[in-house]
């Protein structure tokens, strides 16, 4: 009994070894940047991405490449998020595998924090410059003070060449030209080196001696003040005038060899300039809205009126980040990540094209395995169960108005 | 062997016995020091210490000797009331930018790439010489405070200059003036660093026009003063050695 009680914890403590081995082995690439675990209102009602563009897929270093769209701050901002008065276009990638070369909003240079008005829509750009070959998701992202990172769409990027040739070229106000990649680090390495060595020889000069025993020996019966030679001393003095002067020196010479230097760069930049959007001629009021959650689906009553002069019909119904299309008026053509793309999520109850001044009631229905994918279900766990979103609308010319909807949901659960 | 008897024959194993005491003792306090004050930088020091966009003429020159004076006050308090030994700030800051280098290195560089010219530790060496030496020659703790702790403070920019300085050139990129510490900062992306949270700049000493470094430093040595109070206070109280009464005897 006991043989086979041992074979067996034996044969356990290797296929044990053996699962902690697989293991190991499997190491899959992390490469999300957690947008499926933000709170859903969080994506619904803050800052909704459209429009958007990355310029390539595929880059060699030192090729850029550029995230371009529009954005629109929800008037309708979370009580619990604070309001972007202070926030940063940033770009969602993990560490600098590429060099972010320029940002811009309303086509001013932000490197800085900007304050942003509710309810305005503003376009965008972020250029950069490849440097870490890989294959890489990409998204745009706006961190907000007091309400943290608001990511945006992501898409795979690739690049391609070796890291050991990107370069980073940049020319100073004095004429310098130096590449960023590399400029001043044998000098950080040199000034650490010599003060670590320093640091070394006053350790070694105390070291080189007895240290702990016969010292707290001398300590305990009372011969401290021997333990301190006039010598030592002396030692002592070189190591404190040495560092003072050389401290000073240095300072003078640093300050010889860059006459030109200036305080870092810092300050909310005010005063972006949004887009100025046309006023929507199509007037929508939601009824009622339920998000039904064993069909993964939203069904919005609306009240549509069309004030314009053209007919139109809904296109589109965008919600964080997920684009649901009517394909009988919308077919992406802009390459849009696939995974937040519903080709066929958006059915309308009646969608013929509504013509100017009539108003009609239609049922519209957005559902997609994105719902649950993205953890937009989550909505119905939230402090305050509503939804918002972009409807665009399509005249017979294909022009396209943009209407923001907001309303409270109501979960339905059979 | 009985336990009455020495466990060494002779003065020459007597004394290689505590040379290797020494090496012993050394190491693990090193290491330990290494440990518990990287840490503590970390988390006070932080951003401050990470980036060469936070090393600005406010406040990083005030936050970093302030918080940085910890360790060193308590060490020297162990090392030189029990042994007289004034190596305690310079072994705290030898182990610290040891531990700071593995990580910019191994991490910074190694893992995440960001390169070596955004993410150095600040320079503190001459700063704990300093200290080291003031309380060697006087023998005293209130004037290691006062002296060292203020000598601390003050020689932290400069003995950091001749490292930032170069950073500090201005560049004119996409019509805005940046300091290239600037630009590398804009330039290699920190997802989870928005600027926002960059505190560099701020402040209220506008009456000293482009001079607030050294009023800076100054207050940094003040304040460096009182924290080496508290701290070495802290080193005593750590490093006594207690004994608990027998109630049977």
């Amino acid at each position: 009994m006991k043989t086979i009680k041992d074979k067996v914890a034996s044969l356990s403590f290797v296929a044990l070894l053996m699962a902690l081995t697989a293991a190991m082995f499997y190491t899959p690439t992390a490469s999300a940047h957690g947008e499926k675990s933000q709170a859903a209102f969080m994506r619904m009602r803050t800052i909704h991405w459209y429009d958007l563009n990355w310029s390539k897929d595929e880059v060699a270093v030192n090729e850029t490449v550029t995230i371009s769209g529009k954005f629109h701050v929800f008037g309708g901002w979370p009580e619990s998020v604070d309001e972007p008065d202070v926030s940063f276009l940033n770009i969602g990638i993990p560490g600098p595998v590429f060099i972010r070369a320029g940002s811009w909003i309303g086509g001013q240079l932000v490197p800085r924090s900007v304050a942003l008005s509710l309810g305005e829509t503003y376009d965008f750009k972020v250029l950069l410059k490849a440097r870490r070959p890989g294959d890489w998701h990409v998204h745009t992202m706006m961190n907000v003070q007091g309400g943290g990172p608001i990511i945006g769409p992501g898409k795979w990027v690739t690049i391609t060449g070796s890291m050991s040739q990107f370069v980073n070229p940049i020319v100073t106000l004095t004429g310098k030209t130096l590449d960023l990649e590399t400029y001043n680090i044998s000098n950080i390495y040199f000034w650490h080196a010599i003060w670590y060595a320093v640091g070394v020889a006053w350790m070694w000069y105390w070291a080189k001696g007895p240290i702990f025993i016969p010292r707290q020996l001398a300590v305990a019966s009372g011969k401290a003040s021997t333990l301190i030679s006039s010598g030592d001393k002396k030692v002592g003095i070189v190591f404190l005038v040495g560092t003072i002067v050389a401290n000073a020196y240095l300072m003078g010479a640093t300050n010889d060899e860059y006459p030109v230097t200036t305080p870092l760069q810092a300050g909310t930049m005010r005063g972006i300039i949004p887009l100025e959007m046309p006023v929507p001629s199509v007037n929508v009021v939601v009824d009622d809205a339920t998000y039904r959650v064993p069909g993964r689906a939203m069904q919005m009553s609306l009240t549509v009126t069309n004030n314009g002069d053209s007919s139109v019909r809904l296109g589109e119904f965008m919600t964080a980040s997920v684009r649901f299309l009517e394909p009988n008026v919308l077919e992406d053509e802009t390459g849009y990540p696939d995974d937040l793309l519903a080709e066929e999520g958006l059915t309308v109850s009646d969608n013929s094209p509504l013509a100017p001044g009539e108003t009609r009631s239609i049922s519209v229905t957005a559902s997609d395995a994105a719902w649950e994918v993205y953890r937009l279900a989550d909505l119905i766990y939230d402090p305050d169960s509503r939804f918002a979103g972009l409807l665009f609308f399509f005249d017979e010319a294909g022009n396209r108005q943009m209407v923001m909807v907001d309303s409270a949901l109501i979960p339905s659960f059979i | 062997m009985s336990a009455s008897q020495s466990a060494v024959r002779s003065r020459a194993e007597a004394v290689a016995v505590s040379r290797t005491f020494d090496w012993m003792i050394l190491f693990v306090l090193f290491t330990a020091v290494l440990g518990g004050y990287h840490i503590h930088f970390m988390l006070t020091g932080g951003d401050w210490d990470f980036w060469s966009d936070w090393k600005d003429r406010r406040l990083w020159v005030t936050v970093v000797p302030i918080v940085a004076i910890t360790f060193p006050a308590a060490v020297q308090a162990c090392l030189w009331w029990r042994y007289r030994l004034p190596i305690g700030a310079t072994l705290c800051i030898l182990a610290l930018l040891l531990g700071e280098w593995i990580n910019r290195y191994m991490n910074f560089w190694g893992w995440t790439y960001f390169p070596i010219n955004i993410c150095f530790p600040s320079q503190l060496i001459p700063s704990a010489i300093i200290l080291d030496v003031v309380l060697m020659l006087s023998g005293s703790m209130t004037l290691t405070a006062v002296a060292g702790g203020l000598g601390w403070g003050l020689i932290f920019y400069p003995s950091n200059w001749p490292v930032i300085a170069p950073l500090h050139q201005p560049v004119e990129y996409n019509g805005m003036m940046f300091t290239l510490a600037d630009l590398s900062g804009y330039h290699y992306v920190r997802t989870g660093t928005p600027e926002y949270i960059r505190m560099v700049e701020k402040g209220t000493l506008r009456t000293f026009g482009k001079d607030v470094a050294p009023v800076s430093a100054f207050f940094s040595g003040f304040v460096s003063v009182i924290i080496y109070f508290l701290w070495h206070f802290f080193g005593k109280w750590f490093s006594g050695t207690g004994f608990i009464a027998d109630d049977a005897s």
